[in-house]
């Protein structure tokens, strides 16, 4: 037995590069449909997983899609903003917990997530380096934000302006990285976390500057009425918000106003979670979104996109398959000779048909080998392939 | 060494017919078949070999009864007891120098290959003049180079019955008279029964005996040959 | 030759044995950080001024474990923390928030707000706004206001006992089966506290409207509980005024002839007498007890602030 596959061996590295081709035909046409059916299997549960983590989001009324997204995956499709009042609704109700989302600015590609405390423990979220959000301008990162951002504990990080146009509006606040959060293979790593109320700083919705009842602002006073004071533009809006003038930061107007993005709400039990849906099915503004349901009806689209899409590798497959089935039956007939010549000096039979059918043989095992390695490493790195991609 | 008694042979299809009534071929001699084609000279040396069967009548090589045998005996048979050298090498163009010589020793387990193998396929490789290539395949060796790696491989196994059919046919006359050098040294050194069939008749000479297979054959269904005749030629031929 | 047979052979099965590979992801961990502590454990409570801190520690008894981290010395409704105090407060299973804009700090930094607890929510209808509000704007954006509500709220006994029993029913969230105990502790505290009112009441009745000043605007809640004819300048008992602020004093006395001067802590010893000698005001201590006092507690201090106005001649 041993003899024979040896010539077998020669054969298929006699003829190298026939093999290589078939080979690779082989490993192709196996491992195209079973990898894709285990990235998509390993997608769709990771995708799930973090849905179902969450069991209610509650938005503006719009796309429930994009609030999803948004809410669990930082996508930069901002949904229409609702606002604070949305979280003080909720907890009024005394349903659920409420944690609030605004997650609309970036620090170069990587999302800013403003939200509480709460969120970090709802996602079982754990420090890694330095310490968690304190103070109004404090940013924690995600493990894989601090390395694409290349900075760490007691770096800083600048928020991008949205539009180059942008002078008026949403100006570039710079924040001291307090800390660096444990790898969690979420979407969380990618994010700079802060306090939502430094997002609203962001926006521009809260600001610091000289105050203007004192005597040494008085260049930047514009001019007085009675008791109100008018500052022109020379005030110098800071873009740091430091210990140094932490004091002078205020947010003008009533905070329940101010915008957010969505908010999570955790009811403890399915009961609560059905009594507080059913408040927001005649609710005008807001939507509430069961993000599992959302992710379903997703993953639906994609598994039967997938389906074609397996169908037609299996089509190409099968084609394939023949092509080299006929590629081996060629084969075969161009060996006659040799076949013959081993009979002639007196092969057995069983020797004979080895050496025959090593090329198929060979050909299918190395390919189907070469499969099954593909499939397991796509297993066990799967979801970094797919993170790649979809950067 | 070989005894053939009222052997008939046909294809099937055609007017090939080959009528044998009696051949004997003693051990140690070397034998020269010859005759127009078609007479059926390579079919004999393929029942001799056991090959193929007779429709009727006996062959026996070296005591065994080959026509009687199945095929798997047969190929024991052969791959113990006979070597063979083809007009046209049939060496496995994928295959090494080295590698085509020990080629019996791995298509049948009635053979092991083990060193005392590998040394000897040295010896023959180094006895023919080809130890320096070894290493390489088919392709890019000289006609001449391939025939005497064919020779090799035949011998390697030690056959007491050496079966060749045309040998010199594709070589130039320096390389002809070098693998019948290489031949007929080996055999009368190792007392090797040798059966050529050749149509060169330049090299008779070097026989201890010709078959004229004009004798056997009969061309159309009528006439049959004589008997009597063939074997007259076959006493009376030169020793 | 051998070894290639077996290294394909073995190669397959390692194959096909590893791909039984490991397991997907590990599951998130989720849940609202609402944590309530065993029955064996005391409640880790942080309060953002000494009064509430004091109520705690009453009502909570062995329980509660009241923590007040501002450094003596230091008004606590102007007190920044630093980071490292943020983080103490984010410790807590109980944040006890005083309310009316008092603790400005809070808006400034990231406490959880599952455990942030305002107990004057009970009464935002009856918040001071105060007179002196400033009001800024920015050119484009047009006219906004910072209301200044007042927030010393526990000066009005009465409000203390309402900041006292939210504390209480906090604790009876907190701390299943503990109502009987907690009841009765702050029964005991609003009986305190009502001693306080009494005899602040009848100290305003026998003092009858007289016009009194305050060096600082922090007694609106006492001066509407006893409807005290009390008007502020803003001295800072460590500072002497500037020529300004005596103007302002001169001012304001101008109809309010007053003869008592209500001041947080005792004044430097020049100003107390050139208010006497210039102004012929004379100066009481009624301290509010924001921070913790040099000595003895809330109660104790609220006494001697009564002792100490009881202790005024009648004009």
């Amino acid at each position: 037995m041993r003899d024979t596959l040896y010539l077998a061996w020669r054969y298929l590295a006699f003829h190298r590069v026939k093999t290589g081709i078939l080979v690779a035909a082989i490993t192709l046409i196996v491992f195209l449909p079973v990898g894709l059916r285990v990235i998509v299997d390993q997608s769709s549960r990771q995708l799930t997983a973090r849905a179902e983590a969450t069991p209610l989001a509650i938005g503006a009324k719009g796309s429930p899609t994009e609030l999803t997204l948004n809410t669990l995956y930082f996508s930069s499709d901002v949904p229409a903003r609702t606002t604070y009042a949305a979280a003080s609704e909720v907890t009024a109700t005394r349903l659920a917990s409420a944690i609030p989302m605004y997650v609309r600015f970036r620090v170069r590609g990587q999302p800013i997530v403003g939200t509480t405390l709460e969120y970090f423990g709802f996602r079982g979220l754990r420090i890694a380096e330095g310490r968690q959000i304190a103070v109004l301008g404090d940013a924690v990162l995600g493990s894989r934000a601090a390395e694409r951002l290349g900075v760490g504990t007691g770096g800083h990080v600048i928020s991008s302006p949205e539009s180059v146009f942008d002078i008026a509006g949403v100006y570039p606040l710079r924040m001291p990285v307090v800390g660096v959060l444990e790898f969690s293979d979420s979407a969380d790593d990618d994010a700079v976390f802060v306090d939502v109320k430094t997002a609203w700083v962001i926006e521009g919705l809260g600001h610091g500057h000289q105050d203007l009842s004192q005597p040494e602002a008085s260049s930047g006073v514009l001019r007085r009425e009675g008791n109100v004071v008018v500052g022109n533009a020379s005030v110098m809006q800071y873009n740091e918000i430091t210990p140094d003038n932490i004091d002078s930061f205020h947010f003008h107007g009533d905070l329940s106003d101010f915008p957010l993005t969505a908010v999570i709400a955790v009811p403890p039990d399915q009961r609560s979670s059905a009594l507080l849906q059913g408040r927001y099915q005649s609710a005008e503004l807001r939507q509430v979104v069961s993000p599992s349901e959302v992710m379903d009806e997703l993953l639906d689209t994609i598994l039967t996109v997938e389906k074609f899409v397996i169908a037609g590798a299996v089509t190409v497959g099968l084609a394939t398959l023949a092509t080299a089935f006929l590629v081996f039956a060629l084969s075969l007939r161009l060996r006659r000779r040799e076949r013959e010549t081993l009979f002639k000096i007196g092969g057995s039979r069983s020797a004979v048909a080895t050496v025959m059918t090593s090329e198929i043989v060979g050909v299918l095992a190395v390919g189907v080998l070469l499969a099954l390695l593909l499939t397991f490493l796509t297993q066990r790195y799967g979801d970094v392939i797919i993170r790649t991609l979809i950067r | 060494m070989i005894r053939i008694d009222g052997l008939r042979f046909s294809y099937g299809e055609g007017d090939f017919r080959l009528w044998i009534p009696e051949l004997a071929v003693e051990a140690g001699t070397t034998t020269a078949f010859i005759g127009p084609s078609g007479s059926g000279k390579t079919t004999l040396l393929n029942l001799i070999a056991g090959i193929i069967r007779p429709e009727t009548g006996r062959v026996e090589t070296r005591n065994v009864e080959v026509s009687g045998m199945s095929d798997e005996e047969r190929r024991r048979f052969r791959i113990t007891t006979v070597g063979l050298v083809f007009q046209e090498f049939e060496l496995l163009e994928y295959l090494t120098v080295l590698d085509n010589i020990l080629l019996p020793y791995r298509i049948h387990s009635a053979l092991t290959l083990d060193s005392a193998v590998r040394e000897r396929a040295g010896s023959l490789a180094e006895r023919v003049g080809i130890s320096d290539k070894l290493g390489r395949h088919p392709r890019r060796l000289s006609q001449g180079e391939r025939q005497r790696v064919a020779v090799c491989r035949a011998v390697l196994t030690d056959p007491p019955l050496l079966l060749t059919d045309e040998p010199t046919g594709n070589l130039d006359p320096v390389n002809r008279e070098r693998v019948l050098d290489i031949l007929f040294d080996y055999v009368k050194e190792s007392g090797t029964t040798l059966v050529s069939v050749t149509h060169d008749h330049e090299i008779l000479p070097r026989f201890g005996r010709v078959v004229d297979f004009r004798e056997f054959h009969s061309f159309g269904e009528a006439g049959v040959a004589s008997g009597n005749r063939a074997e007259d030629r076959a006493n009376g031929g030169a020793s | 030759m051998l070894s290639r047979t077996k290294f394909t052979g073995v190669a397959l099965v390692c194959a096909i044995a590893a791909c039984g590979g490991p397991a997907p992801d590990s599951d998130v961990e989720a849940g609202a950080d609402t944590s309530t502590p065993d029955a064996a454990a005391a409640l880790l409570v942080y309060t953002t001024n000494y009064p509430l801190a004091y109520f705690a520690g009453r009502i909570g008894g062995d329980r509660v474990q009241v923590e007040f981290p501002t450094p003596p010395g230091i008004d606590p409704a102007y007190w920044t923390p630093s980071a490292g105090e943020v983080e103490a407060y984010q410790q807590a299973d109980v944040v006890l928030l005083n309310g009316a804009g008092y603790e400005g700090w809070v808006a400034k930094t990231s406490l959880a707000e599952s455990k942030l607890v305002n107990t004057s929510a009970g009464f935002q209808d009856l918040y001071i706004v105060a007179e002196e509000a400033v009001l800024h704007t920015h050119g484009p954006e047009g006219e906004h206001e910072h209301e200044n509500v007042a927030f010393t709220t526990w000066l009005d006994p009465q409000l203390a006992i309402e900041h006292a029993r939210a504390i209480r029913d906090v604790f009876a969230e907190r701390l299943p089966g503990a109502e009987p105990d907690l009841q009765s502790a702050f029964a005991v505290l609003e009986r305190d506290l009502g001693e306080i009112d009494a005899r602040l009441e009848a100290w305003a009745e026998a003092a009858a409207g007289q016009p009194l000043l305050a060096s600082h605007p922090v007694y609106q809640y006492l001066a509407r509980r006893y409807d005290l004819n009390l008007r502020s300048v803003h001295f800072e008992p460590d500072e002497v005024p500037v020529t300004g602020g005596w103007r302002d004093l001169a001012a304001l006395m101008q109809g309010h002839a007053a003869d008592w001067m209500l001041w947080e802590a005792a004044p430097l010893e020049e100003v107390r007498d050139r208010l006497a000698s210039d102004y012929g005001v004379g100066s009481v201590v009624f301290d509010p007890c924001g921070n913790r006092p040099d000595s003895g507690d809330y109660l104790a201090t609220m006494r001697a602030n009564v002792e100490a106005l009881e202790g005024l001649p009648a004009s």
